[in-house]
């Protein structure tokens, strides 16, 4: 072999190891580094509008998937969320709305997840109120505000007039909408209206990500109206509500507690209600 | 007019064989094939992410092609010297200027049409795959932003000719273009945020003026961007179509009548 050669190869063959190891550590640092990083900084709305320059659509597309990989990256990993990383969700898909604001899924995925895994149904609210005002023929955005105001915020009142908006729109007047409308005027039943409102609800949703959100509240509920109608019974024949779950099997009612999905256990409240540990969280 | 045309057909043919084409080709070919990949990442409005994807690789790929192969082909004859040749010749110094810029329009709607075209078939495969019965899609209104995109690079082309005619370097004329292609994008936003003032910021009067100016100094290219309305098949008012049209129209015809000016009372080296 040329001696001139000798040296070249030697330093190529040095690096090659070099880098070969070096990349694997270098992998390694930068997811540390990444975990750390968690959360960015959100850009402003005005700040992003401007430097998208013609692809708002684009950047929306990216800001919204940037925050649901980080939430299913979170759910995969089996993490809770904290409260600074929900409102960061919150201004991402804010944002991503405010740059294509007739974008569906940084709404519906803002707002399914804000009010059901983060109890903030104000911002859901403020995504589904926006998305209101844009998605003019989407029948599917008061029906969810119509949810979120019945269930969450326990106003009847406003979820029957968005449910009537709803009504309006193309597609809106067939299945359930009017019917719940007409359901909501009525106080009490709160359990099985919720259940039916789920129903619906569950029969619009294809992504299965999002359906188990949904089919574990349902189960939830399921087990509540369970309890509650034994109470009732058990109201019926002793004339006096129980005070304690236990009681309704000892009197027969029911053979046992259903399980709570969350986690939690159901109990019967000072008011006689039927509530469980978990919150529903 | 004769003259024009002959000039504008060589200019053409000289951007067509350009290796450079190729290149911006492959790239939105991977683009188009990337759309259908990225989508399937998407909850409900998959259609809206394909045609966002789908329209802007169109719109991309034209303004590289402008930027790249546009300027240069102004600069060509200047750094080659063939120049000498042209004017020797029995034609004006407009006429060769506004030949060139149809040459490099020609080149651009060449691009759209092409790219438009394959541009449906990311499209159509989002479609087959999933499409949200509350989603609104017009395969019109698609279209509409297609030609729009011409539009929009047929005023940049006008934008690329003004510099070309008095810079005495092709690399500056493309850094210019860019800088127009930048503000012109931008300076609508910038304006809406300093009239809403949401953001609460103190603005000096004189920032304020400038960003007047600039909005009526260079081009609105943002008007010519209607990608969200064919994303959501959101219809478009026949007057918006007229009078961003006529805009167009007239702001071409200056930026040429500009750049003929200068190109007439020009000393080549």
């Amino acid at each position: 072999m040329h001696r001139s050669l000798i040296i070249p190869i030697f330093a190529i063959s040095l690096a090659l190891i070099g880098s070969a190891f070096t990349i694997d550590k270098v992998s390694s640092e930068r997811t540390e580094l990444r975990q750390k990083e968690g959360i960015g900084v959100v850009m402003p709305s005005a700040v992003a509008r401007i430097a998208a320059l013609e692809f708002k659509g684009i950047l929306a597309d990216v800001i919204f998937s940037k925050a649901m990989t980080y939430y299913g990256g979170k759910i995969i990993r089996q993490e809770k969320l904290i409260d600074e990383e929900w409102n960061w969700i919150y201004r991402n898909m804010d944002v991503a709305t405010d740059l294509d604001p007739y974008f569906l899924d940084p709404y519906y995925f803002g707002a399914m997840t804000l009010a059901w895994d983060a109890n903030k149904v104000k911002e859901s609210n403020i995504l589904l109120e926006k998305a209101f005002k844009y998605r003019y023929w989407d029948w599917t955005i008061p029906f969810y505000l119509g949810f979120n105001h019945f269930f969450f915020l326990q106003d009847n009142e406003k979820a029957a007039y968005y449910l009537m908006e709803g009504t309006k729109r193309p597609g809106g007047s067939g299945g359930l909408l009017p019917t719940l409308a007409a359901r909501l005027s009525y106080q009490g039943k709160r359990t099985e209206n919720a259940i039916v409102f789920l129903q619906e609800i569950l029969n619009k949703t294809e992504d299965e990500n999002i359906r188990w959100i949904y089919e574990r509240r349902l189960n939830a509920l399921k087990g509540i109206l369970f309890l509650e109608r034994a109470a009732e019974i058990y109201q019926n024949r002793l004339k006096k509500p129980p005070a304690k779950l236990d009681e309704l099997i000892a009197k027969g009612i029911i053979q046992e507690i259903p399980q709570d999905p969350y986690g939690g256990k159901f109990y019967i409240d000072k008011d006689g209600s039927i509530k469980t540990t978990s919150e529903l969280r | 007019m004769n003259a024009v045309w002959s000039v504008a057909l060589i200019t053409f043919k000289e951007g067509i064989k350009n290796r450079v084409i190729f290149g911006i080709f492959i790239i939105a070919l991977l683009l188009f094939a990337a759309t259908t990949t990225v989508t399937t990442l998407f909850m409900r409005d998959i259609v809206k992410v394909a045609v966002d994807l789908s329209l802007s690789t169109v719109s991309f790929a034209g303004l590289l092609t402008l930027l790249f192969i546009g300027v240069n082909l102004f600069g060509k004859d200047l750094d080659k010297r063939t120049i000498y040749m042209v004017i020797s010749r029995p034609i004006s110094r407009s006429e060769y200027l506004i030949g060139k810029f149809i040459g490099i329009v020609l080149l651009a709607l060449s691009v759209v049409v092409f790219l438009g075209l394959l541009s449906i078939v990311p499209v159509i495969m989002s479609k087959r795959f999933y499409y949200y019965t509350e989603a609104k899609f017009d395969w019109w209104i698609y279209f509409i932003a297609v030609i729009y995109i011409f539009i929009k690079l047929a005023v940049v082309s006008s934008i690329i000719t003004l510099f070309a005619s008095f810079t005495s370097n092709s690399f500056i004329a493309l850094v210019l273009s860019l800088v127009a292609y930048i503000i012109g994008q931008s300076t609508e936003s910038v304006r809406e945020l300093l009239v809403s003032q949401v953001e609460k910021i103190e603005v000096s009067p004189i920032l304020s003026y400038m960003v007047e100016i600039a909005y009526y100094v260079f081009p609105n290219i943002s008007a010519f961007d209607l990608k969200t309305q064919a994303a959501h098949g959101l219809s478009i008012n026949p007057s918006y179509i007229i009078w961003t049209a006529l805009y167009a129209v007239f702001y071409m015809t200056i930026a040429l009548a500009i750049g003929t000016l200068a190109f007439r009372r020009r000393e080549f080296p």
